[in-house]
C-alpha cells in the first residue's frame, strides 16, 4: 500500500517497547558535517563512508530540546506542556501566549487555544537529591489547574545528567491523574542532529496518544506540518486536499490532544517535510497500517501537482487529483510566468544569471531546490542543516533533475555559512530567520521562509498560492538591496580577515578527531 | 525561593509546596543572565561551555523576549558554544572547551573572551578555571561559573560582575572624583536598558558627573577596566547589583549608593539629582538651575498632551506587572505626576525575602491620592492571571504575557513595559528622566482614537 516514493533506505522498525527513538546517528547515520559535491555526498553516503566530526570552533546551533520542542508542543491545545529542566531551557516557550494568539484573532482561527506549560525549574537542591518529587507535584498541579487531557514531559540535559526517573513517575501517576502523561525524551545531549528532538517526540505520540482505531477516516489525512510553515500554509494544504474529498488531521501545531490519538484512523498521512515526517509515518503504518509517502512536498508548482497525484493514487481519487491539478495549474501557472519572466528580467540585467544559496533543512534541500529552477534561478550551492540516510534516494532523484551541485551540511554554523557565502558570492542569499548578523554576510540576504506565527499572505510557501507568493516574495527581495547593502558596508564583520582568504570553511574541523569532511 | 502568593488559585494551600513550579516565569537562567551581560559588553564576545541548545533558547527566550531584539553581533548564531553530548558527559568536556577557546581567540575579533560554563560542566565537573588559565598571556579570558540550575538571569547578571572583577579589576592608579558607575540595570531582563543606561548618563552629564554605564558602550574592555576608578556606584535597583556593589566596597574601598529604582518623571529625576549631587559634593546651586531649567521645558511640553491624557485615560484603575525597579519607578509617577490610581503591582523579579520590605514600602508610601495597590510578589503566569482577574482595572502595564488577557478578562489598555515584550521593537525606547513621562504617553496613546 505505502509508496516508498524515492528511498528504499530501510532504518528498521520502530520498537514502541524502549523508552526512547534511537538518535538519528544511530538510526540513519545522521551528520552534520560534509563540505564538497551533492554526488559525492550521495556515494560516501552509500558506501556508509560518512562519518560526524569534532569542530574545534562551534556556534550556538539548537539542541533537540530546543529546535524546538519547547515552542511547538506548547500549542497543543488541550494540554500541558511541562519541561523538567533548569528555568533558561523552556525560555523561548514565554511567546506562547501572545504571538499564536494573534495569529488566531487575525485568522479567525478555532477560538480555545489558551496554552499552558510549566517549568519545574530545577536548582541546586534538585540536582543533588533528585527533583522526582517536583516532577510529580508539576503533573498533579497541571491536572488541578487546567484539566489537560493530555501532559507532555520534556527532559533535558539536567534531568538527563542527574538520572531522573520520568517513567517511574509517569507510571506512579498513571490512572491518578485524568490526562495522558506523555514523557519525551529530549536531553539535549542526546544527539548532535536536532531531528532525534522529532524522532523523540513522535515515539511518545506513538507509544502513548495514539490509540487503537475505533474507525477508519476514510477522508482524514496526516499532515504533520513543520514549524517553518504557516496558518496560510494551511489554509491552502486543507483547500486543496477538500478538492479531492479529503480533510488534514493537522499536528502538532494547534492540535487537540484527540487530533494525535485519532491518527491511526487516517487514510494517509502526507509530507509536508519528509525527514520530519519520518518517523511518525513509519510508526504509524507499522503499528496501525496508516499508509504513507514521504515525497514530494507540496513545495513549487511541479512538486504540488506530484503531491496531489500521489494522495490520488493512493487514495483512489485520481480523477479528482487530475481535476484539481487541471484546475489549479490554470489558476497560478500564468501568475508563476510573470514571476519567472521577473526574474528573467533580473537575469539579464545581471549578466544572464542569478545565483540563490539556500539554507536549508534536509526536507528543504529535496523540496525546495526544484522550486528554485521553477523560479528560472540557478543554485549552485545549497547549506543543508543535517543529513541521514533517509532521503538518500531523494537527493539522487534531485541529482537527476537539476544537476550536481555544492553542498554544505552544518547545523546554522555562522562561520562556515559566512565563508560560504564571500566564497560563492550568490546573487542571494536565503537564510533562516535568526541566524544573527545574517543579513551583513553578503549584499543580497533575505528570510527564507517564515515561521508559524506569522499568519500573513506574503509569508505563504506551500502549494499553488504558496508557490506564488514565495515567488513573488523572492522577486521582490530583489528590487531594493539598500537595507542589507548598508549594514555591510557599516557594521563589523565578526571574523578576523585571514579567515576569508584561507580557501576552506571547514578549517576548524578536527579531522584528527574523526574527519567528516 | 520564596513567593508571596495572593489568590491562591484552585490548588489551595498545597500550591506553595513547590512555588517555584511555575507557567513561564519571567526570567530566564543564570547562564542566560550572564551570557546577556556578556553580549551587552560591547568587544566581548561570549564562549558557552554548555549544550549546543543554551544560547538559541536564550536567543530566543531572552534577546528576542526584549522587545524583539537580537542578540547583536556576538549573538544568536554567532556565540561560539562547545555544544557538549554524551560522550563529553562520559569523557569530559574540557579538551572541547580548550579548543574553542583557542579557535575562538584565533577567528573571532574582541578585546575580552568570557567563557560561561552551563549545567552540563556543572553536573560533570569540567575544571573550567584550569582550562582558562592556561590562556594566559595570549588574551584576557575570564570565566563565569554559571549553571542553569544556579538560579534565575538576575543572579547570572551579578554573577558576571563577580567574575569581572575578581578576572579583570586591578587597584586603580587614581580615583575619579565625579566618575559613578551604574548598576542595577539588567540587560535583557529590563527591556529599555539600552536607552535607559544612555538616559541616565545624560541626566549625570547635565550635573557633571561621569557615568560608566558598563553596557552598550564602545569602550569595551577599557569601561570595565575603569570601575575601580569611580569614586561611587550607583545601585539603581532594590537588590540586583547590590553584591557587585559590596564586592567593589571590600575590593576597591569604593562606596555605594543604592536609589533602589530609576526615576521617571521629574519629581523623582530631580530627587535623583538632588541624592547624587549631594553625595559627590556638587554644589546644590548648580544642581537645582538645572532641575528648574529641565522642569520648565517638561511642563511647557506637557501641555500639548494633558488634553488628551485626560480624554483617553484620566485617573484610570492601573496595574503594575514587572521588575521592581521598573514598576517602581512607572507607579510612582502614575500615581504622583500623572494622578492614575494605582490598584495593583506585581513584582515578578523574585527578590530576596530581605528587601521586600523595602520594595512595598516604594509601591505603596509617599503616593499621592487615596489608593495604595494591593503588592504580590510572583513571577507564574498562571497565578498572575488570577490576580489581575480579582481587580477592577483599565489600564494594565505588563508583559506582553498579559497582552490578550488585559483586553479578555480585563477590558483594559495594555502596554509591555516588562519582560518578556515580544510585541513591540525597543532599541532607543525607554521612560527615564525628565522627559521619560512624554515619551510614555506617546506609545500609550497608540490604542486610543480620540472622541472628535
Amino acid at each position: 500500500m505505502t509508496e516508498k516514493t524515492g528511498n528504499k533506505s530501510d532504518p528498521g522498525p520502530i520498537n514502541l517497547e524502549d523508552i526512547t527513538c534511537p538518535t538519528r546517528e544511530q538510526r540513519a547515520n545522521g551528520i552534520t558535517a560534509f563540505n564538497g559535491k551533492a554526488s559525492e555526498l550521495v556515494e560516501r553516503s552509500k558506501a556508509g563512508g560518512l562519518r560526524n566530526c569534532e569542530r574545534d570552533f562551534q556556534q550556538n546551533a539548537g539542541c533537540i530540546l530546543n529546535f524546538y520542542l519547547t515552542v511547538r508542543v506548547a500549542t497543543i491545545r488541550d494540554a500541558v506542556m511541562i519541561i523538567h529542566a533548569p528555568v533558561g531551557c523552556s525560555a523561548p516557550a514565554a511567546l506562547y501566549r501572545e504571538v499564536y494568539r494573534r495569529l488566531y484573532s487575525a485568522m479567525n482561527g478555532p477560538q480555545d487555544f489558551d496554552f499552558h506549560w510549566l517549568t519545574t525549574n530545577i536548582g541546586e537542591k534538585d540536582v543533588i537529591y533528585g527533583a522526582a518529587d517536583k516532577l510529580r507535584f508539576a503533573i498533579e498541579e497541571a491536572g488541578r489547574r487546567h484539566s489537560p487531557e493530555a501532559i507532555f514531559i520534556l527532559t533535558s540535559c539536567a534531568s538527563g545528567i542527574i538520572g531522573e526517573d520520568v517513567e517511574g513517575v509517569v507510571g506512579e501517576l498513571k490512572g491518578k491523574v485524568k490526562a495522558t502523561l506523555v514523557p519525551i525524551h529530549c536531553e539535549g545531549i542526546r544527539s548532535r542532529v536536532v531531528q532525534t528532538g522529532y524522532d523523540a517526540f513522535w515515539h511518545g505520540i506513538l507509544k502513548y496518544l495514539v490509540r487503537e482505531p475505533r474507525k477508519r477516516q476514510k477522508d482524514l489525512v496526516n499532515v504533520a506540518s513543520m514549524l517553518s510553515y504557516t496558518w496560510q500554509d494551511k489554509i491552502e494544504i486543507t483547500r486543496l486536499l477538500a478538492k479531492l474529498g479529503l480533510r488534514p488531521n493537522f499536528i502538532p501545531e494547534f492540535a487537540t490532544v484527540e487530533g494525535f490519538r485519532s491518527l491511526s484512523e487516517a487514510a494517509l498521512t502526507a509530507p509536508v517535510c519528509p525527514t520530519y515526517t519520518d518517523y511518525l509515518s513509519r510508526g504509524l503504518e507499522q503499528e496501525h497500517g496508516v499508509p504513507y509517502f514521504l515525497y514530494p512536498s507540496p513545495i513549487g508548482i511541479a512538486n504540488t501537482d506530484e503531491w496531489l497525484r500521489t494522495i490520488g493514487r493512493m487514495l483512489g481519487k485520481e480523477k479528482e487529483a487530475e481535476g484539481a491539478i487541471r484546475e489549479e495549474k490554470a489558476r497560478w501557472v500564468p501568475k508563476m510566468d510573470q514571476i519567472r519572466a521577473g526574474f528573467e528580467e533580473v537575469k539579464k540585467a545581471n549578466g544572464g544569471d542569478f545565483r540563490v544559496m539556500g539554507s536549508l533543512g534536509q526536507g528543504r534541500l529535496v523540496t525546495q531546490t526544484p522550486f528554485f529552477h521553477e523560479l528560472g534561478v540557478s543554485t549552485p550551492v545549497a547549506l543543508c542543516q543535517d543529513f541521514d540516510d533517509l532521503l538518500l534516494e531523494d537527493v539522487e532523484n534531485l541529482l537527476e533533475r537539476v544537476g550536481d551541485f555544492d553542498i554544505v551540511v552544518n547545523t546554522f554554523q555562522a562561520a562556515e555559512v559566512a565563508h560560504t557565502a564571500r566564497k560563492y558570492d550568490p546573487d542571494m542569499i536565503l537564510s533562516c530567520p535568526f541566524q544573527g548578523s545574517a543579513y551583513k554576510r553578503e549584499k543580497g540576504m533575505t528570510r527564507i521562509h517564515a515561521l508559524r506565527g506569522d499568519g500573513r499572505k506574503w509569508s505563504a510557501q506551500a502549494g499553488y498560492a504558496g508557490a506564488v507568493a514565495c515567488g513573488s516574495f523572492l522577486l521582490q527581495a530583489t528590487r531594493n538591496r539598500a537595507f542589507q547593502n548598508v549594514m555591510l558596508e557599516k557594521t563589523e564583520d565578526p571574523y578576523k580577515d585571514w579567515w576569508y582568504r584561507q580557501p576552506d570553511p571547514y578549517f576548524f574541523h578536527n579531522k584528527a578527531a574523526g574527519g567528516g569532511s | 525561593m520564596t513567593l508571596t502568593v495572593i489568590g491562591g488559585g484552585p490548588g489551595g494551600p498545597k500550591a506553595l509546596e513547590y512555588p517555584e513550579i511555575s507557567e513561564s516565569p519571567r526570567f530566564t537562567c543564570a547562564l542566560g543572565g550572564a551570557y546577556g551581560a556578556t553580549l551587552a559588553t560591547f568587544g566581548a564576545v561570549p564562549i558557552l561551555h554548555s549544550g549546543a541548545g543554551c544560547g538559541m533558547a536564550n536567543a530566543h527566550g531572552m534577546t528576542y523576549a526584549s522587545g524583539l531584539n537580537s542578540g547583536g553581533a556576538q549573538g544568536t548564531t554567532t556565540t561560539p558554544c562547545s555544544g557538549l553530548i554524551e560522550e563529553h558527559v562520559v569523557f569530559g568536556g574540557e579538551d572541547k572547551l580548550r579548543r574553542l577557546i583557542g579557535s575562538t581567540i584565533k577567528l573571532m575579533k574582541g578585546d575580552l573572551y568570557v567563557v560561561i560554563s552551563g549545567c552540563v560542566p556543572a553536573l560533570i565537573g569540567d575544571d573550567v578555571d584550569s582550562v582558562v588559565a592556561e590562556f594566559k598571556g595570549q588574551a584576557p579570558v575570564i570565566h563565569v561559573r554559571t549553571s542553569g540550575f544556579a538560579g534565575n538571569s538576575y543572579l547570572g547578571y551579578n554573577m558576571y560582575l563577580d567574575a569581572v572583577i575578581d578576572g579583570l579589576l586591578e587597584p586603580p592608579k587614581a580615583v575619579e572624583k565625579r566618575l559613578v558607575n551604574i548598576l542595577g540595570i539588567v540587560p535583557n531582563q529590563h527591556v529599555f536598558w539600552k536607552g535607559e543606561l544612555r538616559a541616565i548618563k545624560a541626566l549625570l552629564e547635565k550635573i557633571g558627573v561621569r557615568a560608566n554605564t558598563l553596557f552598550s558602550d564602545f569602550g569595551s574592555i577599557g569601561t570595565l577596566k575603569r570601575i575601580p576608578e569611580a569614586s561611587l556606584n550607583l545601585v539603581l535597583n532594590p537588590f540586583c547589583g547590590l553584591a557587585a556593589a559590596r564586592k567593589l566596597e571590600g575590593r576597591f574601598g569604593t562606596p555605594f549608593l543604592d536609589l533602589n529604582f530609576a526615576p521617571v518623571g521629574p519629581k523623582d529625576t530631580g530627587a535623583f539629582l538632588r541624592a547624587v549631587g549631594r553625595r559627590l559634593k556638587v554644589p546644590a546651586r548648580k544642581v537645582e538651575a538645572v532641575i528648574k531649567e529641565e522642569e520648565r521645558d517638561l511642563y511647557r511640553h506637557m501641555e500639548y498632551l494633558a488634553e488628551m491624557f485626560m480624554i483617553s485615560m484620566p485617573h484610570a484603575f492601573t496595574a503594575f506587572v514587572g521588575d521592581s525597579r521598573t514598576i517602581i519607578g512607572l507607579l510612582r509617577f502614575g500615581a504622583n505626576e500623572l494622578g492614575i490610581n494605582p490598584v495593583l503591582a506585581v513584582v515578578t523579579d523574585d527578590p530576596p525575602e530581605e528587601v521586600r520590605g523595602t520594595i512595598s514600602s516604594l509601591l505603596t508610601e509617599n503616593l499621592e491620592g487615596a489608593i495604595r495597590p494591593r503588592v504580590v510578589y510572583d513571577y507564574d503566569a498562571h497565578r498572575i492571571r488570577q490576580a489581575l482577574k480579582e481587580e477592577t482595572l483599565q489600564v494594565i502595564l505588563a508583559s506582553s504575557l498579559e497582552k490578550y488577557i488585559a483586553k479578555s478578562e480585563n477590558e483594559a489598555f495594555h502596554m509591555s513595559i516588562s519582560y518578556p515584550v515580544y510585541d513591540r521593537l525597543v532599541v532607543d525606547r525607554h521612560y527615564l528622566g525628565f522627559r521619560g513621562g512624554i515619551s510614555l504617553l506617546e506609545d500609550m496613546s497608540l490604542d486610543f482614537a480620540g472622541p472628535l
